[in-house]
């Protein structure tokens, strides 16, 4: 079997006395689109906070490409390529779309203070690509118009579009997606996940969190079933809705 | 009345790089530095003790820069790793123990009976009037050079990170960027140009001693960010204008008004209603923030016309 892109051992978060995530192992290799389904509270987004540093694990250990991540501040995490789209959209309200998705960007070189003061030559260049390939994928998820516009301004779909269009910039190897279709019209919704099969074409690997699961199911290759912080069920998605746990989970037991 | 003119603008000049540099902290990048105050007691102190044993006194505003940054940066170890409310505190509460210590340690820098300073460039025999202008174009001339920093910092891609640590400091941290590291840079340069303000300070009033570093000064220098304008440097320096001619105008005119209130107190009165009346009326100050440019954004929003409209709700 190949190496997988990621590696979760037994990995454990808890709250006090709540198990949030509770000895879960889980593998995805490299390409397409991953599946995360469970009931509300189940432990997804926590799952993902800790995948992204920003939750150490009490127990357990996450490995990206072979590499140890789960010590790793969420800057490095992101360095390594791994990037996410939260749920609840935090974007930069105060700067308009544009540099909301310029921030995303992978090794931009004014990002160093002294660059940015006397190298501005070399990053100037380096911008106009950066914003070519920003105004690209504002395209893809209809924003182009609006590139100037302030972020806070924008509707609460769009929001939603944005923080995936971020994610997307940072030209991640792994991209979290924290219900991207949530929030979304059902015809953009579906061609949006049209759109993230392209890119996994494209060396992006998905991994989703998603509650409208015929969108998932349709797109997903493999999908793991939480419930209650434990993984209690996986496989390619026909087969999962026909397991018992995956009922069990989503309409409690008898 | 062309000497309190002049007197006003080397005021001016010098509260103006102050205004800047708490505007790249807590303007561009989110940083509530209530102890502003400090990193410029350490930029005067730093020049007084060197300008006393002969140094010129080019060496004295750079050492007083750099010497600031560094207690910038001392502080910015504990303190940025608190929320902004707590490092707000205890930053103001390092100015308070820096001013202390200095008042009671005689042996530093003159204690609570302070320090003279020589004049930076003394020349022989001219009126008190040119000494004035020579210390006008010394002081615009630092404050055009931190205008320039401030400028250049906020349109390039570190300034949209400090936005960015400004707006979401998580979620800054989870596309890459090093909080700590930044905040700490930020707080640098921050404490280095009132460093510079504050060297510069000593030498115009060649007198420096523990009670012209009160904290009132720290909130002078909040009122002109936040009447100015936060995340603009013209604001900050409109602002600094703005807040030295109240503070003038009041301490002027309580000679010739007759108030039911006592007078002394005026343009502390004057300044509350002035923030009152922005706060309600104004909230982002009286300029508004600049955004972000740089050659390559003006080319795609104004060479190919992308369509700027009101996003749809």
């Amino acid at each position: 079997m190949e190496e997988a892109l990621l590696r979760i051992r037994e990995v454990s978060k808890h709250f006090g006395g709540v198990y949030a995530v509770n000895e879960v192992n889980l593998d995805i290799r490299e390409g397409g689109i991953w599946g995360l389904v469970g009931p509300n509270g189940s432990g997804k987004t926590t799952l993902f906070n800790t995948i992204l540093g920003l939750y150490k694990p009490d127990h357990g250990a996450i490995y990206f490409n072979g590499k140890c991540i789960s010590n790793l501040a969420p800057h490095d995490i992101y360095g390594e390529g791994v990037v996410n789209a939260f749920q609840l959209p935090r974007l930069f309200n105060r700067m308009n779309v544009l540099d909301n998705m310029l921030v995303a960007a992978r090794g931009h070189q004014g990002d160093k203070c002294l660059h940015s003061l006397f190298w501005r030559k070399s990053w100037q260049k380096q911008e106009e690509g950066l914003i070519e390939e920003a105004l690209d994928i504002l395209r893809l998820v209809d924003l182009e118009k609006w590139a100037f516009s302030l972020a806070g301004e924008l509707s609460g779909g769009q929001r939603k579009l944005l923080e995936v269009g971020r994610g997307l910039m940072a030209k991640p190897r792994l991209l979290l997606l924290d219900e991207p279709a949530a929030g979304i019209n059902p015809v953009l919704g579906k061609s949006m996940f049209q759109k993230l099969k392209d890119f996994s074409c494209n060396g992006i690997t998905f991994f989703i969190v998603e509650h409208r699961l015929e969108i998932l199911f349709e797109f997903a290759n493999w999908v793991y079933v939480m419930d209650r912080g434990r993984m209690v069920a996986q496989g390619e998605p026909h087969d999962v809705v026909d397991a018992p746990a995956f009922y069990e989970a989503y309409l409690g037991e008898g | 009345m062309l000497l309190y003119g002049l007197d006003f603008l080397v005021f001016v000049g010098i509260f103006g790089i102050v205004a800047l540099s708490l505007n790249l902290e807590f303007g561009f990048a989110g940083l509530a530095n209530f102890g502003k105050v400090a990193f410029f007691l350490v930029g005067a102190y730093t020049y007084a003790v060197l300008s006393q044993i002969g140094v010129p006194f080019y060496l004295c505003l750079i050492t007083a820069a750099v010497i600031a940054a560094a207690f910038g940066f001392v502080i910015s170890l504990p303190a940025l790793r608190l929320r902004a409310d707590y490092l707000a505190i205890s930053v103001l509460a390092f100015g308070e123990i820096l001013r202390l210590l200095i008042k009671a340690e005689h042996g530093i820098a003159g204690g609570v009976w302070g320090i003279t300073v020589s004049p930076a460039i003394s020349l022989a025999g001219v009126s008190y009037r040119v000494d004035l202008l020579v210390n006008i174009g010394l002081v615009y001339f630092c404050l055009l050079i931190c205008f320039i920093v401030a400028q250049l910092l906020a349109n390039s891609p570190y300034g949209r990170v400090m936005r960015a640590i400004r707006e979401d400091e998580v979620a800054a941290e989870a596309l890459g960027k090093d909080r700590a590291k930044y905040k700490a840079q930020i707080f640098m340069i921050g404490s280095a140009m009132a460093g510079l303000a504050g060297g510069l300070y000593a030498q115009y009033l060649q007198f420096i001693d523990p009670y012209m570093f009160m904290p009132m000064i720290t909130f002078t220098v909040w009122m002109m960010v936040i009447l100015g304008g936060p995340a603009n440097n013209w604001g900050a320096l409109l602002g600094a204008g703005l807040v030295e001619f109240f503070d003038r105008g009041a301490n002027l005119a309580k000679d010739y008004l007759v108030l039911p209130v006592d007078p002394s107190n005026l343009q502390y009165i004057l300044f509350g209603a002035l923030i009152i009346l922005v706060l309600f009326y104004r909230p982002q100050g009286l300029l508004k923030e600049s955004p972000i440019k740089t050659k390559a954004l003006e080319l795609v929003r104004y060479g190919r016309g992308v369509v700027n409209n009101k996003p749809g709700k």
